[in-house]
């Protein structure tokens, strides 16, 4: 950007947000040049400005200058494991949330939390579980944005009883790209009761949302009311021993988890269809063993030493973890118990070994109520990558995860070993299901590269085909635009609303549709 | 594994297993940074509030991502692959000295992976100091330790006057087992003396045979340090080893936890073999009793809330990749407990995830502001526990959280450990 027209904006920021909240120097741009994501790492762009603004108010000044000057920008939530927000337009501005980090109420009775974007998961969890209540713990890690949590998967540890993020959105305040506010859900039209989520009018949540959220392509939420849901769990989370060799117990009489192994994925699901018919549990997952590993190791010489063992392998392939929870009583429990056992021999499950269970429960498990601690995806290679992401159904799952696992063969190396990235989540008491492929890569800038351009080849290969029973692989951001007849041209219609919303595209170009300025 | 195929395996050995016992290589600590933004809060595990969910106290105050362990590391990864130089951005400046090396981050980020942020920081400040000179606000304690072997421009024969009339043995002319460093706070310090006194006291009357290093005892080199002066540091830690194994003891203790994470760990990068042990204080205290030696007698009705100071706690022990981030956490803790009368109350956040006092890394000298904003944070916290009084076992801590004090309104006492205990025979 020439120096003339960053002094103009710098000014107009200036005066929008106040001079110690706005930085331009290269020391700190750097600090904001990457995500975690490879586009990030391999080719860095520096942003222009970083601004801090402290509200509704001052988000939308922010944006209206942005959008006079045609100046790109990003938001931000708590940028832990933020993807796609790395700069990738030059003159970008980021907009840092840090000043908006209140929990600006907790409605006990009406079980509902106000936040702002700064607030992280494991703040609102502390905060509710002193009340009584509680919401989903996302999958990348509870020091992630709550309200990013919400707009982007969702894809909660818990999402078995509390159905995927977005469904626990109520209302919201949003600075759209042009810079107009919206109100969504019962805040279009009284501001004190963030209750009907769909609003009086259309719900217009799904501008923001779809299979992976707006990705920062919609312009900024500053404001959400979101559901928390009743928690059986004491207070305070319990937690014993010094970092990193943490352990947790709930109490049993409230919690129980159990592992249980199935001979085949098709075994592995149909147990899933099983326990989520009877409406039992709060976690339903199957996991990859490569998960087992993850999230269990305290160094990479545990994971890799433990890997080369094949105790996860061995023991917890295909299995399937439940956790049960007496959100209403011991006495619901119990009977859970009893309806989980029945399936388990109806199904012909196996728990797994005691000794295994006893090495990974106490350590780990509770990760999926508190904090997935997913960073540790990142601890034995560098950094790791997703394939493919649909949203159907278990049986879509089946099939979703065999394909990833040959995408993951035929990329194997520089995919590291993952014996078959196939993770199935149950959302919604098992109305629908999710797929995800993940699997450990070496941060090394030559084999990241060259498996993205490789991945993006698998990525319009799909694209070509409908993938059956499901929607298909990870649709977000850019991606939309790939999305052809086959998937119905519902990219026209995020194009259009992108058009109208960001006329002048600056919200994260390229997301939620890649459209540039000039068109 | 793919059928038929052999295990594919990161080729970066590193990746296997940390490389501990290799020189520490910046670059790739820096390039292994994911942004999960973990150096900048608490373990959530631990987070109890939405108030007490932060564990970085320059990333709390300057807000923006430069002023963290991430920012840190990408700005080490631009200054090594020749994208900045020290000297291209003032602020680079700020970034770097305004926070209280309290390692925070570094503990947080070691539950998710292996690293050690801290010393990469530590590498900063050195290479920023080479390339651009000591930081003029730090100058005068430099000097101070160059000309006078202390930090507060105190001439050296006043090194011992907190002993005068204690009868103290002299180890430079008699022997014992047990060395007591004092370090240039308690022992030159008028506010603070009182806590050396009393451990001295303390320990003669457990009998133990313990002396000091009179006018001869030298900085440990703790400040400078951790403000980038390597060479000052390898000076003070050469010469207070050899000080030390020459004067035979067994065993160095202090009630000073800067000195004692500095001379039982930072003293590891000097050379020379350390041919005796290091204690804090507490540890030798909870030895006493442990032994029945020590025991209180006096009651000290007092609501008591513990601040762990990080050179005590996370800073004081070598790192071992999935090992707990071992410090002296329980001795204090039990030292109180055993005080008759003394009701101890935790804070949110302690032990190997506390809040600095904000008296460290030079930034109780340099940026007063930072330091004294750290602390208030650090006092709400005591305050929100109920406890009448907050207690400590580092001068530096007790100093800052001391001033910090005296600007508030609703005021909490403030105790070193040892007077507590003083208290309590």
């Amino acid at each position: 950007m020439d120096k003339d027209r960053h002094t103009i904006i710098l000014k107009a920021l200036q005066s929008a947000v106040g001079e110690e909240n706005i930085e331009d120097s290269p020391a700190v741009m750097m600090a904001y040049h990457r995500d975690w994501l490879p586009p990030g790492i391999l080719n860095p762009i520096l942003p222009e400005f970083v601004v801090l603004p402290n509200g509704t108010e001052q988000t939308q000044k922010v944006i209206r200058i942005c959008n006079r000057y045609k100046v790109p920008f990003i938001p931000l939530g708590s940028s832990q494991w933020s993807i796609t927000t790395a700069p990738n337009r030059p003159g970008t501005l980021m907009i840092d949330s840090k000043r908006m980090n209140r929990i600006l109420d907790i409605d006990e009775k009406n079980m509902y939390a106000v936040i702002e974007p700064y607030v992280t998961m494991a703040q609102i969890h502390a905060e509710a579980n002193k009340r009584g209540l509680y919401l989903g713990s996302p999958e990348a890690s509870s020091q992630a944005s709550a309200m990013a949590g919400h707009v982007f998967q969702g894809m909660w540890g818990v999402g078995h009883r509390l159905g995927v993020g977005h469904r626990n959105i109520l209302a919201m305040e949003w600075v759209l790209p042009h810079g107009e506010v919206l109100r969504t859900g019962s805040w279009a039209a009284n501001y004190k009761t963030p209750f009907f989520g769909e609003g009086p009018g259309i719900d217009l949540r799904g501008m923001l949302r779809g299979l992976a959220g707006a990705l920062g392509g919609m312009g900024m939420v500053t404001k959400m009311a979101i559901k928390l849901h009743p928690y059986p769990g004491p207070k305070e989370f319990p937690c014993e021993g010094i970092v990193p060799n943490h352990t947790s117990t709930l109490p049993p009489d409230r919690f129980q988890w159990y592992i249980i192994k199935y001979p085949t994925l098709e075994k592995a699901a149909h147990a899933m269809y099983e326990i989520s018919r009877a409406e039992i549990g709060g976690v339903l997952q199957k996991w990859p063993t490569v998960y087992y590993n993850w999230w269990w190791a305290n160094s990479n010489q545990e994971y890799w030493e433990t890997w080369k063992e094949g105790i996860w392998q061995k023991h917890c392939k295909h299995a399937v973890a439940v956790c049960l929870w007496g959100f209403t009583s011991a006495t619901q429990l119990a009977y859970e118990k009893r309806v989980l056992e029945d399936i388990i021999e109806e199904t012909g499950g196996k728990p797994i070994p005691q000794e295994v269970f006893d090495k990974w429960v106490p350590r780990t498990a509770n990760n999926w109520i508190r904090d997935t601690n997913g960073s540790r995806m990142m601890r034995p290679s560098g950094t790791f990558l997703a394939l493919r992401l649909p949203f159907d159904t278990f049986n879509s799952s089946i099939w979703e995860c065999k394909e990833g696992g040959r995408w993951v063969d035929k990329f194997t190396p520089p995919i590291l070993d993952c014996d078959g990235p196939d993770w199935i989540a149950s959302f919604d008491m098992g109305h629908f299901g999710s797929a995800e492929t993940d699997f450990p890569v070496e941060k090394d800038p030559a084999d990241l590269g060259d498996l993205m351009q490789r991945l993006m080849g698998m990525m319009k290969e799909d694209l070509s085909h409908q993938i059956e029973g499901g929607v298909g692989p990870f649709l977000g951001g850019v991606y939309h635009s790939m999305a052809g007849k086959v998937f119905y041209n519902y990219g026209e219609l995020l194009k259009g609303i992108k058009k109208a919303m960001d006329p002048n595209i600056v919200s994260n170009p390229p997301q939620n549709y890649p459209i540039e300025q000039e068109e | 594994m793919v059928k038929g195929k052999k295990m594919v395996l990161p080729k970066d050995p590193r990746y296997l297993k940390y490389p501990i016992d290799q020189p520490f290589d910046p670059r790739w600590t820096a390039w292994n940074c994911s942004r999960c933004s973990c150096c900048k809060f608490i373990d959530s595990w631990r987070v109890k509030s939405w108030k007490y969910a932060r564990i970085c106290p320059q990333h709390t105050r300057y807000r923006f991502d430069a002023f963290s362990a991430q920012g840190k590391c990408d700005l080490a990864l631009a200054v090594i692959d020749g994208k900045m130089k020290w000297g291209d951005d003032p602020t680079i400046k700020d970034i770097l000295f305004r926070c209280t090396m309290c390692g925070g981050c570094d503990a947080m980020d070691k539950k998710i992976r292996d690293g050690e942020v801290l010393k990469l920081q530590k590498w900063m400040r050195a290479e920023y100091v080479k390339a651009m000179g000591v930081l003029p606000e730090h100058r005068p304690l430099v000097d101070s330790v160059k000309n006078y072997d202390n930090v507060w421009l105190q001439p050296r024969a006043r090194r011992n006057s907190w002993a005068k009339g204690m009868e103290i043995k002299d180890l430079t002319k008699e022997k014992a087992e047990v060395l007591l460093f004092a370090g240039c706070t308690y022992g030159l310090s008028e506010e603070l003396k009182e806590t050396i006194t009393n451990v001295a006291t303390i320990l003669k009357n457990c009998k133990v045979n313990f002396g000091i290093l009179g006018t001869k005892e030298v900085c440990c080199g703790s400040p400078v340090e951790k403000i980038g002066v390597e060479s000052e540091f390898e000076r003070v830690a050469k010469n207070n080893i050899e000080t030390f194994n020459k004067i035979g003891v067994k065993t160095v203790v202090t009630p000073c936890a800067g000195c004692f994470g500095t001379i039982g760990l930072e003293y590891d990068k000097v050379t020379i073999q350390k041919k005796f042990e290091v204690l804090h204080i507490t540890e030798l205290f909870e030895r006493l009793m442990s032994g029945g030696k020590l025991k209180f007698k006096k009651e000290v009705p007092l609501k008591v809330t513990w601040h762990d100071p990080c050179h005590q706690g996370r800073l004081s022990r070598p790192y071992l990749p999935g090992k707990d981030i071992e410090g002296v956490y329980e001795p204090p803790r039990n030292i109180l407990k055993a005080i008759p009368g003394i009701e101890l109350y935790e804070m949110e956040r302690i032990k190997e995830y506390a809040w600095c006092c904000g008296g460290g890394g030079g930034v109780f000298t340099a940026f007063k502001d930072f330091a004294q904003w750290t602390a208030l944070e650090r006092l709400e916290e005591a305050k929100d526990t109920g406890a009448q009084a907050i207690a400590t076992s580092c001068p530096w801590c007790e100093s800052n959280l001391g001033n910090a004090i005296k600007g508030m309104e609703e005021k909490i006492a403030l105790y070193s450990l040892t007077d507590l205990m003083a208290k309590a025979l």
